[in-house]
């Protein structure tokens, strides 16, 4: 949650000072996107607290519906794993590779954006042919083909989403540093001779990093339900437990069990709509019309 | 700790025997007695589930399982194979061994036609023999090795004179065994890419009509088949339902009245049998045999020692395997030859109850200790990608190893790649797949074992990398023995020799399902049904039977 100090020289408007998370919780939907988050994130902490055992084991009889056994309050699944442990231990799964896809996105897609946007000319020809080749290919199928190749593993299916999900950062902060590549900021620098490093990084960048973060927010979520299609398509790492691995092996007992597959589901759609809520509260907060009003 | 203590077998056996009861499994099996009291009514449109679609329509080229499912009613079995697996007579009405066994004699079906209006003949039969079983065909070229030459005295009768006595013969001669081709259209072509196997020309009870790719497969009645009166139906619409929930849903509505090869989601078998107008069962699949097993690669230095594997074999509880992860569509298997195959099937006494404790005692014997972390070594479990039951059987292998403190990762891949790591590269420490043991185990289980093909990327064959002179000798024995008496025996040291090296573990007997609807009749179930024909089955509701099936032209 460093991001937070990182983007207060974005908004010049007076009320900035209020600091970005008091903006946040004034809005309800950002308030109520951040708590689930802030929970979730709780569960994927404490999951080796709460369920110190390998939410892999087969700890009792399968098919235990949730409440039929006080000890395991969200039931089993087919072979008997307990799906409360499941839940905690796929959160942090889910978190993991949502964080680290969307890294990888963003620095694969910020660099393309930023070296075309400033350097401009070949360079951007080159690499937005590059982004546009990308683009062109779902990237779903995209990914699906990476992990069917490279085999299902947590590192494949993080880069595999990491790499096919950059090309809308790139678009994005390219725009933005054309908008101020010759703003008055930038050829004032020049002047003082700064270097093109220097420049991108200190002036250019911090000032493209609101509409980053919201995308970012955004990225993480689809990272997530990507993963989860994954997984639900039989791609997911069989050694690790996550959601969208929950809901597929639930799949095949839906019309008896609808639970095994519901309660992942549920996890899923909260932790979406989580970022996404969140997402749209950061793009109003960080916008300075919005924060001047 | 964990699943032995809290949760003991006997609950889980409970558990299951309760989900199964009332679902009228034995009862409604096979639905013969009732229909046999009836008269057939003619008429009619079956249609039929056929998953995954198969690649090519003859099965005398490509042995898959879908391929035998659509033209086992298209091409006729030189002999078929009733429940207790005696050949019966098909296109072969009689048939005799020499006293020596070095001969066999086929006599043929008079009159019968291949469905452009040619003679069936005992040319079709030698040049097929010769061409293609001989040749082509993956199992066939084993089982007829013997076979020096095919004499035809008349157009009827076929003579093989074989080197030595070959008993499996006889077992492998139905329409999936041993597929008669017609020698007009195929002699002298490219017989892998000749246009009949996808357009086949068979002498079956049903003609080929149409296939629509990733739609269906339309097969029409022979008026001149050879069985007069028969078939019953008119005409059989296979169609192609890659979801198992939309195949459980569409029998359910009765858009489909017949679906092989358990079909739908095991858990929504039980749904399914207890709903008026469907039937499971689990006849038809006697033939098969098949069986669930964990090769060993002995060639990896932890597993290189029997005694390791024997540790490993105690540490697996089959019948959890079979109760939970199959949910009860299966049982456990104690020896490579399945029960079934009850003449063959013996272990000797050799069993590896499930004994964890034993496991971890002959683990430390071997030299394993647990490590500071409680890991004595580590290892890959690769599993036959054929669904979700056999990544359970994987995901369970897993969990089941790490009690003992052997750390499994499991991986999973397409099924070429997984052929390729298997029986090509070898890369792999353990293994799941299944095979079909067939009605005679030297069809199905010598594969397994003998060390011919070791490492040459031939799928289902011998993955564990298991050479043994002795079970090579054994195997050649089985080949060339007259007497069933010796072999037999023959078989049983087989067992006992595999059973204590252990390069494969076998896991348990599976029981496929065929779902049906309630109002198609047919006789008792052959024992090779799920490649058999619809011959003999018919709609007794004359709804049902007028009714046309969900359009085919608009899917």
């Amino acid at each position: 949650m460093t991001v937070f100090e990182i983007s207060a020289p974005a908004a010049p408007a007076p009320r900035a000072r209020d600091g970005l998370l008091l903006r946040l919780l004034r809005q309800p939907s950002a308030a109520v996107g951040l708590t689930l988050l802030v929970l979730i994130i709780a569960m994927a902490a404490s999951a080796n607290l709460v369920f110190p055992d390998d939410p892999l084991d087969m700890v009792t009889q399968p098919f235990l519906w949730p409440g039929e056994d006080a000890a395991y309050p969200l039931g089993t699944d087919m072979l008997g794993r307990d799906i409360a442990s499941g839940i905690f231990h796929g959160a942090r799964v889910s978190l993991l590779i949502g964080a680290v896809a969307t890294l990888v996105s963003l620095v694969i897609g910020v660099g393309t954006g930023a070296l075309s946007g400033y350097y401009g000319g070949r360079l951007d020809a080159v690499l937005m042919r590059v982004t546009e080749l990308f683009q062109t290919i779902p990237p779903f199928l995209f990914a699906l083909a990476i992990v069917a190749i490279l085999q299902p593993s947590i590192p494949t299916i993080t880069v595999a989403i990491g790499i096919t999900a950059w090309p809308s950062l790139a678009r994005l902060v390219r725009a933005e540093v054309l908008k101020l590549r010759h703003g008055e900021l930038v050829q004032a620098s020049i002047a003082l001779g700064a270097s093109d490093l220097r420049i991108i990084v200190l002036h250019i960048l911090p000032n493209t990093l609101a509409p980053v973060i919201v995308s970012a927010s955004i990225l993480v979520a689809s990272a997530i339900l990507t993963e989860s299609s994954l997984a639900f398509l039989g791609l997911g790492d069989p050694n690790v437990v996550s959601w969208g691995g929950m809901v597929g092996a639930g799949r095949e007992v839906l019309r008896t069990d609808w639970y095994v597959a519901t309660i992942p589901g549920l996890a899923i759609v909260t932790a979406v709509l989580a970022l996404n809520l969140l997402g749209d509260g950061l793009n109003d907060a960080l916008n300075p019309k919005e924060a001047a009003r | 700790m964990g699943f032995r203590g809290r949760w003991g077998t006997r609950a889980v056996l409970a558990l299951t025997m309760s989900a199964l009861a009332g679902s009228a499994w034995a009862e409604q099996a096979g639905g013969a007695s009732p229909a046999a009291q009836q008269e057939p009514r003619r008429g009619g449109t079956l249609t039929a589930i056929i998953q995954p679609e198969p690649v090519i329509l003859t099965a005398a080229i490509n042995t898959a399982a879908p391929t035998g499912v659509v033209t086992g009613s298209i091409f006729d079995g030189l002999v078929d194979y009733d429940a207790n697996l005696n050949p019966v007579p098909a296109l072969a009405e009689s048939w005799e061994t020499s006293a020596d066994g070095k001969t066999l004699t086929l006599h043929l079906r008079k009159g019968v036609k291949w469905h452009d209006g040619k003679p069936f003949t005992s040319a079709d039969v030698k040049w097929t023999l010769e061409q293609v079983w001989k040749k082509i065909h993956p199992r066939n070229q084993a089982t007829f090795a013997k076979v020096t030459s095919v004499d035809t005295p008349d157009d009827t009768t076929v003579v093989l004179n074989l080197s030595e006595p070959s008993v499996a013969i006889l077992s492998s001669l139905n329409s999936n065994g041993a597929q008669v081709l017609p020698k007009h259209l195929y002699e002298g072509t490219d017989i892998l890419n000749n246009p009949h196997n996808n357009k086949p020309v068979g002498t079956g009870p049903f003609v080929f009509k149409e296939w629509s790719r990733g739609n269906y497969i339309v097969l029409e009645r022979n008026p001149d088949y050879w069985a007069k009166g028969k078939p019953y139906l008119d005409r059989i619409v296979y169609r192609v339902i890659p979801d198992a929930a939309a195949r459980s849903a569409a029998l359910e509505k009765g858009e489909v009245q017949y679906a092989v090869l358990s079909p739908v989601p095991l858990k929504d078998a039980e749904r399914l049998a207890k709903l008026p107008n469907l039937r499971v069962t689990t006849q038809g699949y006697e033939w098969l045999s098949p069986w669930l097993f964990a090769d060993f690669n002995v060639e990896r230095p932890q597993l290189k020692d029997p005694k390791v594997r024997q540790a490993l074999a105690q540490a697996i509880d089959r019948n959890t395997i079979s109760k939970v992860v199959w949910f009860g569509f299966a049982k456990p298997a104690d020896s490579p030859i399945p029960s079934t195959l009850t003449a063959f099937h013996d272990t000797s006494g050799i069993t590896y109850p499930f004994d964890p404790k034993k496991a971890e005692a002959l683990l430390d014997e071997a030299g394993y200790k647990r490590g500071a972390d409680g890991v004595r070594f580590t290892l890959d479990i690769d599993y036959i990608p054929y669904g979700d039951d056999f990544k359970r059987t994987a995901e369970y292998l897993k969990q089941a190893l790490k009690r003992i403190g052997v750390d499994a990762n499991v991986r999973s891949q397409d099924t070429a790649a997984y052929t390729k790591r298997i029986y090509g590269d070898r890369d792999f420490d353990i293994a799941i797949t299944w095979f079909a043991a067939f009605s005679d185990p030297q069809v199905g289980v010598n594969r397994a074992y003998g060390s011919g093909p070791i490492g040459k990327n031939i799928p289902w064959t011998n993955g564990s990398g298991y050479r043994n002179p002795q079970v090579d000798a054994l195997i050649a024995a089985t080949q060339g023995e007259a007497d069933p008496k010796k072999r037999i025996q023959l078989f049983k040291d087989l067992q006992k020799v595999v059973l204590t090296d252990l390069p494969t573990l076998p896991l348990v007997e599976l029981k496929f399902f065929t779902v049906e609807a309630a109002n198609l009749k047919h006789p008792q179930p052959t024992g090779d049904q799920v490649y058999g024909s619809f011959r003999d089955f018919w709609f007794d509701d004359a709804k049902a039977a007028d009714a046309k099936p969900a359009d085919t032209k608009s899917n």
